[in-house]
């Protein structure tokens, strides 16, 4: 077996996805992980809606 | 994170400032620290894990008496002592410096009060300068070596067995999933799902949209419209035909009559209904003329007497007219000459006596408004009246005609009615039929009335239906967006939760596999690691065929936390090197370790020390003179770029002393303190004749 973990493979669902769901889970993941260190983050689901209406318009 | 040098302050058994501790990485990743127990290496452990987390490990006592005794002993009573800790080091090629501070002093009773600890970090700019970074530094420390994870990186080497006991291997799984940035995967898909029922609430509030029946019943009213159009079409057409047959009847009913007296008054009679009529519909357009124009004239009577008193006021001030005009004035002032002959030059005493009366002076064009206004404000109030008068002229005009007409309708009845009971037989034939026909026109006329009013009235309704239906098209393309959005937050959701599930997957086979490697290249034992779903890591003896759990010892547990932490630093650093997506930013870990050898015997410490420098980037090992045996040493020789031993000074007096021999220089170890005081120096082993 291969020791190193597939990226390509793991993130495949990332990079298959249409552009509009790319940005999407691009611009989630990069606030999530800014957010990372705190328990709770604030209005963090209303950001995320805010990234959606962004996106799809 | 790569860690470049470590400086100390009055920490524990540092008494004043360290030098600064650099520390070795690249090629050379190892530096080496030997102390004595009791010289301060778990304190030099736990300055790392303060500095950057505050936080200590469990073989750190008294964690709350930082400050060196004998710093706090020399202080005079009100002077505040310094104790801090710095560390410089570098990440993604950017240099950090962090600092964490703390204060003690001493009071008149001889009392210490302590300080809360203060937290400084600064960043160094491309112009080599530094400045304070603009997040907050804990957040920046978190996300390039996450707090929860400090203890993989900064552990004492007889303890490490601890962190995988059974109580704590939930944390271990959920550590080593932050790690890999699973967390940020869990958030992401925990928040995606409630972001989409923020919008399938929004959809709900939109409501339900009707527009297919809005279109039926828009066609139906139309389709209603147009027949009553066709139905008002026809009425008028048979209206019209009426009205001639009427007519031709009326004129036989005269033609056939032999009273020529009567003839002749029915035909004046008519001529005259006719005429009334059509004066009567005249007289109606010139009075609604008069209102629409004129009426306004009526609501006048309370603005303008306000109006005038205005004026009145202005006149009386003199405000208007003011006499005198600007552009008069300003003639004056140009030309440079006065009406009285005066020279008026820009400075002197007249120029400025006329420039004054710029300010009276009113401007023209305005006064000359106001005059206008007036003199028309005082023709609308003899309106009023010829206003009034008109209205009622045309009104007694309306009655008039009304009488008349209905006098004359009287008239040409009663002629009628004398047609009916006329003796000829023809004409009073012809006279009934007339009746039947003028009373038809007048069924007709009601008609066309009333079909008159079902339009206006289904006119209305259509302009309703057309603004309802534009209303609910609009809801209609709204509720198509957020149905867009919900479906995309969905999309984006399950592919995370796919790529999480997927990474789960390949990541613990590829940590068990590493984990495996390094075990079995360090252990002579036949066990082999497992990594369970939830990450909890057991030994597993196979030599039956089937895996059969091991009662570990603790050397082999030792050596099976070792080889999980190089597992998941080597895994996490493949990862994330290839991943900006989720994983963390780091690439490159540090380890820093306290007493590592402890509890292993020969061979396992050569192996281990075989193996160390190899599971991280960049290592610091701190060990005692036992612990630095001739294997360690032979194993770790060539990886070691610095080195430092820890001078203890005992204030025992007979103490025993104790060195150490490091390529071939002996270097103490213990020495009799020059004071009353304990404390450790720091000093580099000279690395020159290697």
């Amino acid at each position: 077996m291969k020791e190193d973990v597939n990226v390509t493979q793991v993130q495949e669902p990332i990079t298959s996805a249409p552009t509009e769901i790319y940005t999407i889970i691009e611009r989630v993941l990069a606030l999530e992980k800014s957010k990372l260190s705190q328990r709770s983050p604030r209005n963090i689901n209303d950001d995320i809606v805010k990234i959606i209406k962004e996106v799809i318009k | 994170m790569k860690l470049l040098s470590i400086k100390l302050c009055n920490f524990r058994q540092f008494y004043g400032q360290t030098p600064e501790i650099f520390l070795s990485s690249g090629k050379k990743n190892t530096t080496i620290i030997h102390g004595n127990n009791g010289s301060g290496k778990t304190t030099l452990l736990n300055a790392f894990t303060w500095v950057l987390y505050e936080q200590f490990t469990a073989a750190f006592t008294s964690p709350d008496l930082l400050i060196n005794k004998r710093a706090i002993m020399e202080a005079e009573i009100g002077a505040s002592i310094d104790c801090w800790v710095e560390i410089y080091f570098e990440h993604e090629y950017k240099r950090y410096q962090i600092k964490r501070k703390c204060y003690a002093c001493l009071d008149k009773n001889g009392t210490i009060q302590y300080s809360k600890n203060q937290f400084f970090m600064l960043v160094a700019g491309e112009d080599g300068r530094w400045y304070p970074p603009l997040q907050q530094p804990n957040d920046i420390i978190n996300r390039i070596l996450p707090e929860s994870l400090h203890q993989y990186f900064f552990f004492d080497g007889e303890h490490i067995d601890h962190i995988f006991r059974s109580n704590d291997k939930s944390r271990i799984a959920e550590d080593t999933k932050e790690l890999l940035g699973v967390k940020v995967l869990d958030r992401s898909i925990e928040h995606l799902k409630k972001a989409e029922k923020i919008l399938v609430y929004e959809l709900q509030l939109i409501g339900d949209i009707n527009i297919k029946t809005l279109i039926k019943q828009q066609t139906k009213l139309e389709q209603d419209k147009n027949n009553l159009v066709q139905s008002k079409q026809q009425n008028l057409q048979s209206l019209i035909e009426t009205e001639k047959e009427q007519k031709k009847l009326s004129e036989k009913v005269i033609a056939l009559s032999s009273n020529q007296q009567l003839k002749e008054l029915k035909i004046k009679l008519e001529r005259q209904e006719k005429y009334l009529k059509n004066e009567l519909k005249e007289s109606k357009k010139q009075l609604k003329q008069l209102i629409s124009s004129q009426a306004y004239l009526v609501f006048l009577s309370d603005i303008i007497p306000k109006f005038n008193t205005l004026i009145s006021t202005l006149r009386e001030q003199g405000e208007l007219p003011s006499g005198i005009k600007k552009q008069f004035v300003q003639q004056l002032l140009n030309r440079k000459n006065c009406i009285c002959g005066q020279e008026l030059i820009e400075g002197n005493t007249y120029y400025e006596q006329v420039k004054k009366w710029m300010d009276k002076a009113g401007i023209a064009a305005v006064e000359e408004s106001a005059i206008r206004l007036e003199s028309q404000v005082h023709d609308m109030q003899d309106k009023v009246i010829s206003f009034w008068e008109n209205v009622d002229d045309k009104q007694a005009k309306l009655e008039q005609c009304r009488i008349e007409l209905s006098r004359v309708e009287r008239e040409l009845d009663e002629i009628s009615q004398k047609f009916r009971e006329y003796p000829n037989v023809d004409i009073r034939k012809l006279q009934d039929n007339l009746d039947k026909i003028t009373q038809y026109i007048h069924q007709l006329q009601l008609e066309q009335g009333g079909i008159r009013q079902q339009l206006i009235t289904l006119e209305k309704q259509l302009e309703m239906k057309e603004k309802e239906i534009n209303k609910q098209k609009f809801k209609e393309e709204k509720q198509l967006l957020v149905k867009r959005r919900i479906e995309a937050a969905k999309e984006a959701r399950e592919r995370l939760a796919e790529v999480r599930s997927r990474l789960e997957k390949q990541f613990r086979l590829s940590l068990e596999k590493r984990v495996q490697t390094i075990f079995s290249s360090i252990s002579f034992t036949p066990y082999i690691p497992r990594l369970t779903k939830n990450y909890e890591l057991n030994l597993i003896e196979n030599t039956s065929g089937r895996g059969v759990s091991v009662a570990a010892s603790t050397g082999e547990n030792q050596i099976l936390s070792l080889s999980f932490i190089g597992g998941i630093i080597d895994s996490v650093r493949n990862w994330s090197h290839k991943n900006t997506l989720m994983g963390p930013d780091s690439s490159t870990f540090p380890i820093v370790m306290d007493s590592p050898f402890g509890s292993l015997d020969e061979i396992y410490r050569r192996q281990v020390a075989k193996s160390i420098p190899k599971l991280a980037n960049q290592l610091i090992i701190l060990v005692t003179k036992t612990q630095w045996r001739g294997e360690v040493q032979q194993e770790t020789n060539h990886y070691i770029g610095k080195e430092y031993v820890l001078v203890y000074y005992s204030p025992k007096p007979d103490c025993e002393q104790d060195t150490i021999i490091l390529n071939g220089v002996s270097y103490p170890l213990v020495q009799p303190s020059p004071n009353q005081f304990e404390y450790t120096e720091i000093i580099e082993v000279s690395r020159d004749n290697l």
